[in-house]
């Protein structure tokens, strides 16, 4: 060190103890304060409300006290509960139901509305506008078309002299009916991932495929649906994972009846957790619903990854 | 997009029979509301005596008086324009400050910390429902704006969405601004966040369009009357269906309630649907 | 403003990579720098490693013998053309210069003289108002420059700024960054994979090779003694005939025979070179071609490129070594035909197996 003091700057010494090189890339806690307004909210809103879920369905618990620890009773009075296996099976049932109609139909809406004219403009605004509206209107909207008497369907049938399908009461067709109302609602998202995938693949293909005359049909198979295979894998993933959710259709149109046929797995928690304030069971509930969509999530991970890897 | 096609005969066939099921669908698409807002436009004892008389004059307004004149729908839509806007509002601070520090900046722990921020991404908001209303009720938050407000800020979507869009922008603007002597929050507010204006609008229509229909959440915290937002309370009134002031005033309510989203839609739909292509190509 | 700029035993890594080398350069006031070398050789890291982008692991850079090295980029006085411009797209023209100066707290009179000044400077006054996205690619290059010019720094960095644009409108600016640099009398640090650029700008060439500097010179020393067989292979086109030859050091200079026997003179002094095999070096230049017989070696011609002051004749001789000679403008020398091709001793060239270059004696 006195050397340094000594010596003029221009003779240095390298091995002197010295101010480090900048680093403007080096790691440093005061860069952390950007991220530490989100992350307060992500940790206090999310991460401890998602480990108190889970101590909660470990407990006896009402909404203001939690009560004595009770190992797994939760989970087997859970299992125990025909009706919440009945949720879980019209839940799967329900995206049986949703998921293939959505990805075929928005599919199909993609190739035909794929093109540059003002028509298909329209169009593709028309099929995305009912996703824009609340759970709440779109079943106003349905429960008035399968209303008896003044009712759409009812009307229609009636020119004909036929009575409409029952669909919000008839046991057998109450699933379908709401099936119905979420396939008009949710269409808008599967057929614009699609528009955006087919507008992904280069147009040279197409015109390679021109010149070596391929009919449309062939063009379509051997080069549009191998290109939008991954999307099409995506939008069942991402279709799964939002149906998975069913909760507003079923409460607002059949309150889960007739005989909870269209009780989901919300809806069970929902009634478990705030109308019955059984908080231990419902928490239960929800984790078996949390380990379900995580399923599908993580699928949905794993196809994007690859997606970018290729890329 | 298509490639030019030389036409054939067959092919116009087969257009023809993709334009009806086109057709047929849109129908499908637009005879709902149709219905609903003809029916809207009628006197109630009429619709009941003959349904079809929707097809016939007269047509009234008397049902959107009616609304405008006795329900809640205004302090209804009052507070949903408090809830989504506070939550757009927060979402878009937060989603911007995370992004850029995560893209741009390095810390102790960002890349384990970024991981778990996505791990957010896959966690639905049921998972955490019971949970966080036990510690809204603790907390007093229930039947409060900030109780409706403070759950979305934990989404991990914007700061996804920022992320990357930090990421796309070239790192040498940081480097000639670092050259300008700019502090990395001058670097953030005067360089970068301008760049950022289509995703925040992207991210922006995305949250407050959520937070306007999120139904789950009001439901279970907002409990009275007078805190519901729009969602709720539309189906709140919807429960006593028969025996309400008729179809018709149901019908110019959701009319009412849906008209306004519609055409926010209409107006800003060049963005809606960049940003469902842009999350679709990520 | 000025200044000379010390690189002391400098060395970067990437991991496990090292990227420059124990690299030591003395850069002096007003000097206009060039840093010319192939990509991945190191030179961009070195401008960054000046400019306080990037760290340095050891060694030291000073300017005016303070050591800055330990400053962050913004403190250290100096001012970088990126590859890419780098402007701020949202500003303006005027914006995009205040942007820094506002930055140290400059008053808006002292910044507006200054945008005044670099603007006459850069006949660039009616652009001011204008956001990037309305410029042109030479227009953007200029704002980069004014940019630059504004903060009046110790030094100027330049990291590729030409290669943007089209072959006309660099060598446009390439002469008006000569006449900016007569001007400004300003330390200039200049990055470059582009030897034209590199001889026509320099006052001194750095040649990087391979995380090493190859040679320090002025563009005609680098050119005319490359220290490396890199070197002279790098600077010139068409690149330096090499050829393997064996060597007769009886005489006071060496002679230099080919495999077909084909023997050259030259005015490199024997007592200095080595046993071992060696390689020939000539630039095309130094290569006459006249009549068959009348040369060093003969060769029959494969291809002509007609530059219009000059052609540049390539000949295959018997063993079918290609060599690059070069004729008159208007040659009448054609495809198929047999030419002899004369070296010249003063100006040929010998390179040892590491490289190691000899030059003739001065004169």
């Amino acid at each position: 060190m006195a050397d340094r003091l000594t010596m003029p700057q221009t003779a240095m010494p390298a091995a002197s103890v010295r101010a480090p090189s900048v680093d403007i890339y080096a790691p440093q806690w005061r860069n952390f304060m950007f991220v530490a307004p989100f992350l307060f909210f992500f940790t206090t809103l999310l991460v401890v409300p998602l480990l108190w879920g889970m101590w909660l369905s470990f407990h006896k618990a009402d909404t203001f006290s939690s009560g004595n620890f009770v190992g797994f009773g939760n989970y087997i009075r859970l299992f125990h509960d025909k009706v919440f296996l009945q949720s879980v099976w019209n839940t799967f049932y329900f995206v049986l139901l949703t998921v293939p109609a959505l990805a075929l139909i928005g599919l199909f809406l993609a190739l035909c509305l794929n093109r540059r004219t003002r028509t298909a403009a329209v169009l593709r605004t028309l099929f995305f506008s009912s996703s824009v509206l609340s759970v709440t209107i779109v079943t106003l909207i349905w429960r008035i078309v399968f209303i008896p008497n003044v009712g759409l369907l009812s009307t229609i049938y009636g020119w004909f002299g036929a009575t409409a399908p029952a669909f919000i009461s008839d046991p057998s067709l109450a699933m379908i009916g709401i099936a119905i109302a979420t396939v008009w609602w949710c269409i808008g998202l599967p057929m614009m991932l699609f528009l955006s995938a087919l507008q992904q693949i280069p147009q040279d293909i197409y015109e390679a495929a021109a010149l070596d005359n391929a009919s449309r049909w062939q063009t379509l198979r051997s080069i549009t649906l191998p290109s939008i295979k991954r999307t099409f894998i995506l939008v069942v993933i991402v279709q799964i994972v939002l149906q998975f959710q069913l909760f507003g259709q079923a409460w607002l149109m059949t309150r889960g009846g007739p005989n909870n046929l269209t009780k989901p797995i919300v809806l069970y928690i929902y009634d478990t957790a705030f109308r019955r304030w059984d908080l231990g069971m419902g928490a239960a509930a929800s984790e078996v619903l949390f380990i379900l969509i995580l399923i599908a999530a993580m699928a949905q991970y794993l196809v994007t990854r690859n997606n970018a890897d290729r890329t | 997009m298509r490639a030019p096609a030389i036409s054939i005969k067959g092919r116009a066939f087969g257009d023809r029979v993709l334009l009806a099921l086109v057709i047929l669908l849109s129908i499908v698409m637009l005879a709902p509301v149709l219905w609903v807002i003809g029916l809207s436009l009628k006197e109630n004892a009429e619709l009941m005596a003959n349904p079809n008389s929707v097809f016939q004059a007269p047509y009234t307004l008397k049902n959107y008086i009616n609304t405008i004149g006795t329900s809640s729908v205004f302090i209804w839509v009052f507070n949903s324009i408090i809830v989504s806007g506070g939550l757009t509002l927060g979402t878009l601070i937060l989603s911007s400050l995370a992004g850029y520090g995560f893209a741009r900046l390095n810390f102790p722990g960002r890349n384990i910390l970024f991981v778990v921020v996505l791990f957010g991404l896959a966690v639905p908001e049921q998972a955490v429902l019971v949970a966080r209303h036990q510690i809204f009720s603790l907390l007093n938050f229930h039947n409060t704006y900030h109780g409706l407000i403070l759950p979305g800020l934990s989404a991990s979507f914007g700061v996804f969405l920022m992320t990357q869009y930090f990421k796309a922008i070239p790192k040498e603007l940081d480097e000639a601004a670092m050259l300008d002597n700019a502090s990395r929050f001058r670097i953030f507010w005067k360089v970068l966040l301008p760049l950022t204006v289509p995703a925040q609008a992207t991210l922006g229509i995305f949250t407050f369009l959520g937070a306007w229909n999120d139904y789950l959440w009001p439901l279970i915290s907002a409990t009275k009357k007078d805190m519901y937002t729009l969602t709720v309370g539309m189906a709140s009134t919807q429960t006593n269906f028969a025996q309400s002031e008729g179809i018709g005033f149901l019908m110019a309510q959701a009319v009412f309630a849906g008209a306004p989203i519609l055409i926010v839609y209409l107006f800003f739909q060049k963005y809606i649907v960049t940003a469902v292509s842009g999350a679709a190509v990520r | 403003m000025t200044a000379d700029i010390e690189i002391r035993n400098v060395s970067k890594h990437f991991g496990t990579m090292t990227v420059l080398d124990d690299l030591s350069l003395s850069i002096k006031a007003r000097e206009f720098i060039v840093f010319l070398g192939p990509s991945g050789c190191g030179k961009s890291t070195l401008l960054r490693m000046i400019a306080g982008l990037e760290t340095v692991d050891s060694g030291e850079i000073a300017i005016n013998n303070e050591r800055i090295d330990h400053l962050p980029p913004g403190k250290r006085g100096i001012a970088m053309v990126f590859q890419s411009y780098a402007l701020y797209p949202h500003m303006s023209v005027r914006d995009n210069m205040a942007f820094g100066l506002e930055n140290i707290g400059m008053s808006r009179e002292v910044i507006d003289a200054r945008i005044g000044e670099a603007a006459r400077i850069l006949e660039m006054a009616r652009l001011l108002e204008r956001k990037p996205g309305q410029l042109s690619g030479g227009q953007r290059q200029r704002v980069a420059i004014g940019r630059a010019i504004v903060k009046e720094p110790k030094a100027f960095l330049f990291d590729e700024p030409l290669s943007n644009l089209d072959a006309a409108l660099r060598t446009r600016t390439r002469i008006e960054l000569a006449q900016l640099h007569q001007r400004l009398q300003s330390t200039m640090i200049f990055v470059t994979h582009d030897q034209v650029e590199a001889m026509t700008l320099a006052d001194r060439i750095v040649v990087m090779n391979d995380r090493k500097i190859e040679q320090i010179g002025s563009p005609m020393e680098i050119y005319e003694r490359p220290a490396t067989k890199f070197v002279a292979g790098f600077v010139g086109a068409p690149a330096m005939n090499f050829v393997e030859a064996t060597l007769d050091r009886s005489g006071r200079n060496a002679t230099a025979s080919f495999a077909d026997g084909v023997s050259v003179q030259t005015e490199i002094a024997s007592s200095q070179l080595a046993d071992g095999k060696h390689t020939f070096g000539i630039r095309s230049e130094d290569v006459r071609v006249v009549a068959a017989g009348q040369g060093n070696a003969d060769g029959v011609v494969d291809v002509l490129e007609r530059l219009g002051e000059r052609t540049l004749v390539y000949a295959r001789l018997g063993d079918g070594q290609q060599i690059v000679g070069s004729d008159a403008g208007n040659s009448r020398v054609a495809v198929g035909h047999k030419v002899g091709l004369a070296f010249d001793g003063q100006k040929s060239h010998l390179f040892s197996e590491t490289g190691r270059a000899w030059h003739a004696r001065e004169a």
